[in-house]
């Protein structure tokens, strides 16, 4: 177990896994287009960060996350760049997660994804906060977070409520698929990626 | 010593029970050009994922014996110093592009900027291989707006820019249309004329036939035999390895056509013609 | 096929700043905006990061780009408008809805920051070739390893653009439906990205390998094929930006 707490952060990256982030970013788009083709009711934008947390572990995973954020910033939405920090912190949790084995099954995945979602939440409040007064510009979101607002209710608590309306089922959403597409990868794949595997002598 | 020699060498893929490579023994010497042949379960991928250091560094998994390139024990070196020696080009072109430059020219200067060559030294490099490799023209053009042909040309020039003293090719046609497919082996009997030590895994034994100084067959990861490929192709059981020789072998094997005093067939149309005419 | 950039090929004096130095920029001008947040600086700082985009010849093509942050700027504006906890003083209503006129002051200071934000990103964009902007961050010191993953995105992604066109005409041409209520269409997102998953994930292993026989890791210092160029005036630029922030946090705690 020692050893493999060492793997989970190690810093030297091996080239699979820097191939991987690219790769991740690329899967991340095409949820996001084939969701909105779809005319799905979410983002379902980090599919490939979920993967790639499962796949190389939380390092690349945040990786994965925050580069997606940064590139998108700076070739297509400039307001996507603030959520860097989000979608790093759903790599980490992913990653964290996974590698504690909470993605040996469906009810486990599940718990996974309301984690991510409630992260992701907590890390978009003050980001929203700082940068637009609170709101998160999604509509189901704002709406909820006039609703608060409207009570009585705190700013920071609206806005909190603005975000975990729109990440938890998303997120629960996501990582669910994500689970059954790692589920389904053959092991000459999935090892390539890991950080801990030994040369053995014979 | 022999450019490549691999001692012993056995190796099976992390959480697999089963030997890809079962105590392989064999040298291949400058300038050679060894053929490998068997199914696709032979091993053969493997194997040159064996001389390039791949297995173990890349797959990692369980490693036994020896291979030296060019004086390089490739288990105690990482791949970025083994590269240096032996160059290492498959099948899918589109996937050898980095994916990372917007031109050939630059594309090509990946390795070398790795390697940390001297601009000028760069530039001769990329000129002097793109030239040879057929792929000058494009030299502006985006890797990925290339066809299969030119694009695994640009692979094998941006491999051999490296300067390395052996080149693998395995299956470098098989993704590739007939006009790619011989686009690419115009440029392999290019080099194997120029005195390149080649590995070359291949699926069209004519081309084995052709290129090949020597034929190594495998199967299930062992060595069955390594000989000429007159000697190879004559063999009687190649179907219980999954192969069939080339189709002038099999007309010569139905005509009677031999090399006189031995039970060896002709491999090559040149050959066929020849001992065609003296019977 | 081409990469992934709103690079504007143009010759301007802003073409030719240092990457560093216009993404100095962007940090700057976004800082400014929380160190001085009065609506009326805001808006000074947003007339030159336009001005700006004019020197750079790039106004109208950053058009789009701030027309993406629109639907964020029309929520800042409504919400904020009529439910800001200190609203007080109304000052106009369409039917039963009231605006107040400090939810709106907070609303204008929100759209003129984030006007600013797409702005400067726009100018670091529009006049910048990602690869330059790259190399540069690499010689100061960036991984390029990370360098190369940002490179392999651009190019990417239009390539995944194509994949995508091809993916859906042939499940719409097996019968796939992608219309219809909720559920069909949830079905029909497994088999339009399960495909190109796998695809990618295993196009990894063959590309980690082609860029391992490049010598991707190779332990020594790395060369670079394209000559460093040039920037004029680039520690000025630099050090004018860093003064101008000093001289706003002094302004800041001293008025």
């Amino acid at each position: 177990m020692s050893k493999n707490k060492r793997s989970m952060w190690s810093v030297k990256l091996s080239t699979a896994a820097i191939v991987l982030i690219p790769a991740a970013i690329g899967i991340n788009y095409l949820g996001k287009l084939f969701a909105s083709l779809l005319r799905l009711p979410l983002w379902l934008d980090s599919i490939g960060t979920v993967l790639a947390s499962m796949l190389a572990g939380p390092i690349i995973g945040a990786a994965s996350g925050i580069i997606n954020n940064i590139i998108f910033g700076i070739t297509a939405d400039p307001i996507s760049t603030v959520y860097a920090i989000t979608s790093g912190a759903i790599g980490l949790t992913v990653g964290i997660m996974a590698h504690k084995g909470w993605i040996s099954s469906i009810q486990k995945a599940v718990v996974v994804g309301l984690v991510t979602g409630v992260v992701a939440a907590i890390v978009s409040t003050p980001l929203n906060m700082i940068f637009w007064g609170g709101q998160t510009g999604n509509i189901w979101g704002d709406a909820f977070y006039t609703f608060l607002i409207s009570t009585n209710s705190p700013q920071w608590l609206a806005s909190f409520g603005d975000s975990i309306v729109v990440d938890v089922p998303d997120k629960v959403v996501t990582v669910l698929i994500s689970y059954f597409i790692f589920k389904g990868l053959p092991n000459s794949l999935t090892n390539i990626y890991r950080q801990d595997s030994e040369i053995e002598e014979i | 010593m022999s450019t490549i020699e691999v001692e012993n060498l056995k190796y099976r893929y992390p959480d697999t029970t089963k030997l890809v490579l079962n105590d392989l023994n064999f040298s291949v010497e400058k300038g050679e050009c060894l053929g490998i042949i068997g199914e696709n379960t032979a091993g053969k991928s493997t194997l040159c994922y064996a001389l390039a250091g791949l297995v173990p560094h890349f797959y990692k998994g369980a490693y036994g014996g020896k291979v030296t390139v060019n004086g390089l024990v490739v288990r105690d070196h990482e791949i970025a110093t083994i590269v240096e020696n032996i160059g290492l080009v498959f099948e899918n072109p589109f996937s050898q592009m980095t994916g990372a430059k917007q031109t050939v020219y630059e594309e090509v200067a990946f390795g070398l900027e790795n390697m940390g060559l001297v601009r000028q030294e760069m530039h001769t490099r990329i000129e002097k291989y793109l030239k040879l490799l057929a792929v000058y023209s494009v030299k502006d053009k985006n890797p990925f707006d290339l066809s299969g042909g030119q694009m695994q040309r640009v692979a094998i020039a941006s491999v051999l820019a490296m300067e390395p003293e052996v080149l693998i090719l395995d299956e470098p046609t098989s993704q590739l249309d007939p006009q790619g497919s011989q686009e690419v082996f115009e440029v392999i009997e290019e080099l194997t004329k120029g005195g390149m030590t080649i590995i070359l895994v291949e699926h069209k034994m004519d081309k084995i036939a052709q290129y090949a100084d020597r034929v190594l067959l495998l199967h299930e990861g062992r060595q069955v035999d390594l000989d000429t490929p007159e000697n190879i192709f004559s063999r009687g059981d190649l179907t219980d390895f999954g192969l069939t020789p080339p189709v002038v072998t099999t007309i010569a094997k139905a005509l009677g056509i031999q090399y006189p005093g031995t039970k060896l067939y002709p491999v090559t149309i040149e050959e066929f013609k020849r001992l065609g005419e003296d019977k | 096929m081409g990469s992934m950039t709103l690079y504007v090929e143009k010759n301007s004096l802003i073409h030719h700043l240092d990457p560093l130095v216009k993404l100095l920029y962007v940090a700057a001008s976004i800082a400014l905006t929380y160190i001085l947040p009065e609506p009326l600086f805001i808006a000074g700082v947003l007339f030159i990061t336009f001005l700006l985009l004019v020197v750079g010849k790039v106004f109208r093509n950053s058009l789009p780009i701030v027309a993406l942050s629109m639907v964020l700027i029309f929520s800042l504006v409504i919400v904020q408008g009529f439910f800001h906890p200190d609203n007080a003083t109304e000052l106009f209503a369409i039917g039963p809805v009231v605006f107040y006129e400090e939810g709106l002051t907070v609303a204008l200071g929100l759209v003129l920051r984030v006007l600013v934000m797409v702005g400067a990103f726009s100018v670091l964009i529009l006049t910048t070739r990602p690869d330059e902007m790259v190399e540069r961050l690499i010689k100061k010191g960036m991984s390029p390893k990370i360098g190369h993953v940002i490179l392999s995105v651009l190019q990417l992604i239009p390539q995944m653009r194509a994949t995508m066109g091809k993916i859906t005409d042939a499940q719409r041409s097996r019968g796939m439906e992608t219309e219809g209520k909720l559920l069909v269409r949830i079905k029909a997102f497994f088999p339009l990205i399960g495909p190109v998953v796998l695809n990618s994930l295993n196009e990894t292993k063959e590309r980690s390998i082609a860029l391992e026989m490049r010598g991707f890791d190779a332990p020594g210092k790395k060369t670079f094929l394209n000559e460093e160029k040039i920037y004029p005036y680039n520690k000025q630029f630099a050090g004018m930006l860093v003064i101008i922030i000093l001289l706003a946090i002094v302004w800041r705690v001293i008025g």
